[in-house]
């Protein structure tokens, strides 16, 4: 069937047809390897988590676990949890408490003590009474606002660390340590990361961002801060980090209407009220997204002034102010890691101050 | 030979040309663009080059497209289709034959038309979206044309030989 | 069997094979830790834009044309669910999830296509 000359001419041809293989093949093995990113729904939020890693799927199992027994023990939302059990309890006497709940709960006080209360871990019966986390927010009374006032004070949140245990002082206090859970979960999702050998990550828990590292390519991560008067993803600014913790808070994030006025989320533990702030939104970059979590909080209470100052003061950790005149401020440290991108064109960075 | 005797081998071979389209039809390429196939009707595009012409090659080519087209439920669309790369594909064919009889064997010339074939359908596919992105399925059309160009060539070989032999043409 | 000629040809179409797949590899390449846009478009206009790792929950839609396609959105992919157009190319095509990959419903003229877009962000706060 096949004649003459033909050696010369099958060898090309195997030598053709090799090659056309090799090509065949190197295409099914180019395509990239592309990082494994789940969403999920946990804590009450979108957990999103992008991990390079060959068994990044059970990984982020265990942490989406983690995370929802974080939010279990902790919550003052739901019944069961270690935290319900130290609220139960107010005015009572000591509750031995987990490792965990401990460190969350004496981080939440530090951060009382440094902010001078403007982040009060003890503000649980102020968040009760607006419902501020359940589907019927409201307004409450003013005398209903200064009778729980007398409540809130994170100087009566007693800890003792050597015996594992807290107590409430006054019966009727609340802890509510929902302002730095998610910081405190994202750190334990980076902690989870480490321990699998994993190199290079982020987690966002509800817009909450801690990475691992940086990409598999050294480069940083980019990490964009939310544009407060614009949708959801969209941003002013990116920083760009390995290792460490971008937290935004902001009025922007949840509120409630009630006779034409707005009322939003982040109380003033002094005023029972939403906090009256010249700032609309606030992003504190830290190594740790617990710390990064209440100062956030902290700092958008205080305001601009007050903000700036306290941020001045606490080492390791940076801020993004964007103030009610659309303009855009940043600490010192924070200088050669952001950059000002604002596509809508509303906000000036103001570079000195 | 006389033009009755024509028409008649023309119309055995466009039949046969339909019979193998509907064979092919069978096999499914994983490429959005509607007309890829194979490419054994080309066998008889290849045949009536050899014994006929570019003329007679193309009016074949042709007449099948329809045929298969608006019997076969594609409608103008594949129509377009296949006419593209089939006329592109004669064309080449033809001009490598009347030129290179002696340098081109009916392989090459096969897998020449069968890779021209399916540039003729892609570049149809890009126009008509008005887009590159089809595009990205060059490399492999390429590949499968320079496979099935190869078989094509093959059976087109022993079909010529051996019709050669019944002394038909 | 094989003429001298041959090699001529064989030599170009593997230079051919070897510059598209270069092309493509390139094309493909861009996209780089960007959010996989599904672009629904007809008769050449774009009409949607899907950020496909945004979707939730599973949903459909259905494009109206000289023919009806109905279009199925998951999370990370998408394709032709039904098409009455004659050849159902679009339907056999299957599932879209790479940079790169699309459906083409001729008859309609309704393209599905994954595009990579290259973010300057990984991610952002809120």
């Amino acid at each position: 069937m096949v004649s003459g000359d033909d050696f010369v001419t099958k060898k090309f041809f195997v030598f053709a047809l090799s090659i056309i293989i090799v090509f065949l093949f190197t295409s099914c093995t180019y395509s990239d390897v592309a990082p494994f990113e789940s969403r999920d729904y946990i804590m009450g939020t979108v957990v999103i988590q992008r991990i390079h890693h060959n068994e990044a799927e059970r990984i982020s199992g265990e942490v989406n676990e983690r995370i929802a027994e974080i939010e279990a023990k902790m919550t003052i939302n739901k019944p069961g949890g270690e935290i319900n059990l130290l609220n139960d309890a107010s005015g009572e006497g000591y509750v031995v408490l987990g490792d965990d709940t401990l460190y969350v709960l004496d981080k939440a006080r530090y951060f009382s003590d440094v902010s001078n209360g403007a982040f009060d871990v003890a503000v649980g019966p102020l968040v009760k009474a607006w419902g501020i986390w359940s589907e019927n927010p409201r307004v409450p009374r003013e005398s209903e606002i200064d009778e729980l006032l007398k409540l809130v004070n994170y100087k009566d949140v007693l800890i003792e660390k050597d015996n594992d245990r807290a107590m409430l002082k006054k019966s009727g206090q609340v802890v509510d340590v929902g302002g730095i859970a998610k910081g405190y979960a994202a750190d334990e999702a980076i902690r989870i990361y480490k321990e699998n050998g994993v190199e290079s990550a982020f987690v966002s828990l509800g817009g909450n961002v801690a990475a691992l590292g940086g990409k598999p390519d050294d480069s940083p991560w980019k990490i964009g801060i939310r544009n407060p008067k614009g949708p959801q993803g969209s941003y002013i600014g990116i920083v760009s980090i390995k290792d460490g913790s971008v937290v935004s808070s902001g009025e922007y994030e949840r509120f409630f209407e009630e006779d034409g006025v707005r009322y939003h989320h982040i109380l003033d533990p002094k005023t029972g009220y939403p906090a009256k702030s010249d700032l609309v939104g606030v992003t504190i970059v830290s190594d740790l997204s617990i710390d990064a979590d209440a100062l956030s909080t902290a700092v958008f209470v205080l305001g601009f002034e007050e903000g700036m100052r306290l941020m001045e003061r606490i080492d390791g950790a940076e801020a993004v102010f964007i103030t009610k005149d659309d303009e855009v401020y940043i600490t010192d440290g924070l200088k050669s890691v952001f950059e000002f991108k604002d596509e809508s064109k509303e906000f000036e960075y103001v570079e000195k101050r | 030979m006389s033009s009755v005797k024509k028409t008649v081998l023309l119309g055995l071979l466009i039949s046969q040309a339909l019979v193998l389209s509907i064979i092919e039809s069978w096999i499914q390429i994983p490429v959005p663009v509607p007309g890829v196939k194979l490419g054994l009707a080309n066998i008889i595009t290849v045949v009536v080059i050899v014994y006929f012409g570019f003329r007679e090659a193309l009016t074949v080519v042709v007449v099948r497209c329809v045929l298969t087209s608006f019997f076969g439920g594609g409608g103008w669309m594949f129509f377009f289709f296949s006419a593209a790369g089939g006329i592109l594909s004669t064309m080449i064919m033809s001009i490598l034959y009347k030129t290179g009889r002696n340098k081109f064997s009916l392989t090459g010339i096969s897998i020449a038309g069968a890779i021209t074939h399916n540039i003729g359908q892609l570049l149809v596919a890009v126009f008509f979206m008005r887009d590159l992105a089809v595009a990205v399925y060059l490399p492999v059309l390429l590949v499968s044309g320079c496979i099935m160009g190869f078989f094509v060539g093959f059976v087109s070989n022993l079909l010529v030989n051996a019709l050669k032999k019944t002394k038909m043409y | 069997m094989l003429k001298k000629g041959d090699f001529f040809i064989i030599l170009i179409v593997i230079i051919m094979i070897a510059v598209s797949f270069v092309g493509v590899s390139i094309y493909k390449g861009w996209e780089d830790d960007g959010h996989k846009m599904a672009l629904i478009i007809q008769d050449n206009k774009e009409i949607k834009r899907i950020d496909l790792d945004a979707v939730d929950e599973s949903w459909e839609f259905t494009v109206r044309g000289d023919y009806s396609n109905t279009i199925l959105v998951e999370r990370g992919r998408i394709r032709f669910k039904e098409a009455d157009c004659p050849d159902k190319v679009c339907v056999d095509t299957g599932w879209l999830y790479k940079t790169g990959d699309m459906a083409v419903c001729l008859p309609n003229r309704i393209m599905i296509k994954i595009e990579g877009k290259p973010e300057d962000v990984d991610i952002v706060t809120y």
